[in-house]
């Protein structure tokens, strides 16, 4: 698994792909900041981390996402991984582990915002701190979405739009009506980014999450059967 | 060693691999020969545990490869067909990758990925980016990937494909260096190759396994060796009653008319006798000259096309 989250991790480096994704979501940050903390001069972080995992994973998340396994097939390397003693699970939570850790790394940067709000004011640092173990696990959530996505097809366009229409579907479902509350993925998040653990919340995005990293598992040990 | 029983693939309704059984022995260089499509590949990605069989039971060094895979898998190294590889790491970093996804223990690695660098010849390139690599590289580069983690069992698919002819000797000769410490599995449709290097040969054809044996006993058992090829100069036509006076002759074929006027037949003889004595006597009586007699040999080539043909009907 270490061999596959280290290898993983290289290529997101080596290509611009890591560069960009941190880029983007510096920017998405950096708006967000703007329009909610300095614009009003409020000392509450929360709404920038929500507003960042409304917006910007959506952007994040199929770019992270879109070629893990997709371009694994279309090279011809799926073989040398599936052919190493390595199982399916270690596979998939080393290649989930490395994607998240670009926006971890991102998240790190992030404590930027809080510094420059704490020479005018005193954040929570805890309510940071709860809104970025939020924000990885909506991060978690959404990437095996985009994890299981990728593992459908040999084409990474393909895998990038499945997980967009996805994710606007899941982030956005409640604007088009208020029966779809409960299935909104953003609002699993809304008590992290108010500074609450809330363990149904939590338990929630966990299990969401389990279920696509499943599916993810079962197209990858079908794959084998039918190919 | 490896021990295939009654493996069956199926893709829906079309059967790639029907029914095949075969046992693998230890140091043994076993290749696996078949027209494109016969199924040679689909037999080693089950074997390497890429793909699941339909029915049937694959054993690698005493483990299954469906209730064992892990332990299963780490006996092999595998060379997948296209050579594919991570185009964007330096040949160290693929190999040392490879080492890491095999469990090398950790203090043996550096050294391990060292020497097989070393060995497969890739020392002044291994900090290239493989993107940048010949073909011929790459597909050391592949092999490097395959040895690495020292498997009992080495599959190579279709190892010389896309090389030069000094490559293919390179890795030819790689292929029989390592067979003296593996046992090697390995597919082409290249059949001198085989008969080079190979000490036993699979033939499969459509899916089906049509032969198995050394590549000298495969040649034996379809060669028609009493077929003599004779080029004579028949000025008085007597070639046409010949066989009524040479009672062991089975059926004569023309098979060219050369231009100065000799004419070249196969005479394909009764039983086992060698004709070669009667013909020279006989022919002289009947005033044909002999330019040329020479018992056919045959090459795997021929056999190989016969098996094929005799599967088909």
């Amino acid at each position: 698994m270490k061999a596959i989250l280290k290898k993983e991790l290289k290529s997101y480096f080596l290509s611009p792909i890591g560069y960009v994704v941190i880029g983007i979501f510096l920017l998405c940050f950096s708006i967000f900041f703007y329009l909610t903390a300095l614009s009003s001069g409020s000392v509450d972080l929360g709404a920038l981390y929500y507003y960042t995992a409304l917006y910007g994973l959506i952007i994040i998340v199929p770019i992270l996402t879109m070629r893990m396994f997709a371009e694994e097939r279309k090279n011809g390397t799926e073989q040398l991984l599936l052919t190493s003693p390595i199982s399916i699970f270690k596979i998939v939570i080393g290649k989930l582990m490395a994607a998240l850790s670009v926006i971890v790394i991102t998240l790190i940067i992030s404590f930027l915002f809080y510094f420059i709000v704490s020479f005018f004011g005193e954040p929570s640092i805890n309510q940071v701190l709860v809104a970025m173990l939020g924000f990885i696990l909506m991060s978690i959530a959404t990437l095996s979405v985009g994890m299981f996505a990728s593992s459908l097809t040999e084409n990474q366009i393909i895998a990038g739009i499945i997980t967009v229409a996805f994710l606007i579907m899941s982030l956005f479902i409640t604007d088009i009506s208020s029966v779809f509350t409960g299935f909104a993925l953003i609002n699993f998040y809304t008590s992290f980014a108010q500074g609450v653990i809330s363990i149904e919340n939590l338990i929630s995005l966990l299990l969401f999450s389990v279920v696509f990293i499943s599916f993810t598992m079962i197209v990858m040990q079908r794959r084998k059967m039918v190919k | 060693m490896i021990e295939v029983k009654n493996v069956t693939k199926k893709y829906g309704k079309a059967v790639a691999v029907d029914n095949i059984s075969f046992t693998i022995k230890e140091g043994e260089i076993i290749g696996l020969l078949g027209p494109n499509g016969a199924g040679k590949s689909t037999t080693m990605n089950m074997i390497t545990g890429f793909i699941e069989q339909t029915t049937g039971e694959i054993i690698v060094d005493g483990y299954d490869m469906l209730k064992k895979p892990k332990k299963a898998k780490k006996q092999i190294g595998y060379m997948p067909e296209g050579v594919p590889l991570y185009t964007d790491l330096t040949v160290k970093e693929f190999v040392t990758y490879m080492a890491e996804m095999k469990q090398v223990n950790k203090k043996e690695r550096k050294e391990k990925v060292e020497k097989i660098i070393e060995e497969t010849g890739l020392k002044d390139v291994q900090k290239k980016l493989i993107r940048n690599l010949s073909r011929g590289y790459k597909q050391r580069v592949s092999m490097a990937g395959a040895l690495v983690g020292d498997p009992k069992i080495l599959i190579l698919d279709e190892p010389t494909v896309g090389l030069d002819p000094k490559q293919i000797t390179e890795i030819r000769n790689l292929i029989k260096e390592l067979g003296k410490t593996h046992t090697v599995i390995l597919s082409s449709h290249i059949l001198s190759e085989v008969s080079q290097i190979c000490n036993k040969v699979i033939i499969i054809n459509k899916g089906k396994m049509v032969a198995i044996d050394t590549p000298e006993n495969l040649e034996n058992k379809v060669a028609n060796n009493n077929d003599i090829y004779i080029t004579v100069e028949d000025l008085e036509n007597k070639m046409a009653t010949i066989q009524e006076k040479i009672k062991e002759i089975e059926k004569i074929k023309l098979v060219a008319q050369n231009e100065d006027g000799t004419k070249q037949y196969v005479i394909q003889a009764k039983g086992n006798t060698d004709l070669r004595k009667i013909i020279f006597s006989e022919f002289a009586k009947e005033n044909i000259t002999i330019f040329e007699m020479k018992k056919a040999d045959t090459t795997l080539e021929e056999a190989f096309m016969k098996l094929i043909e005799g599967g088909e009907k």
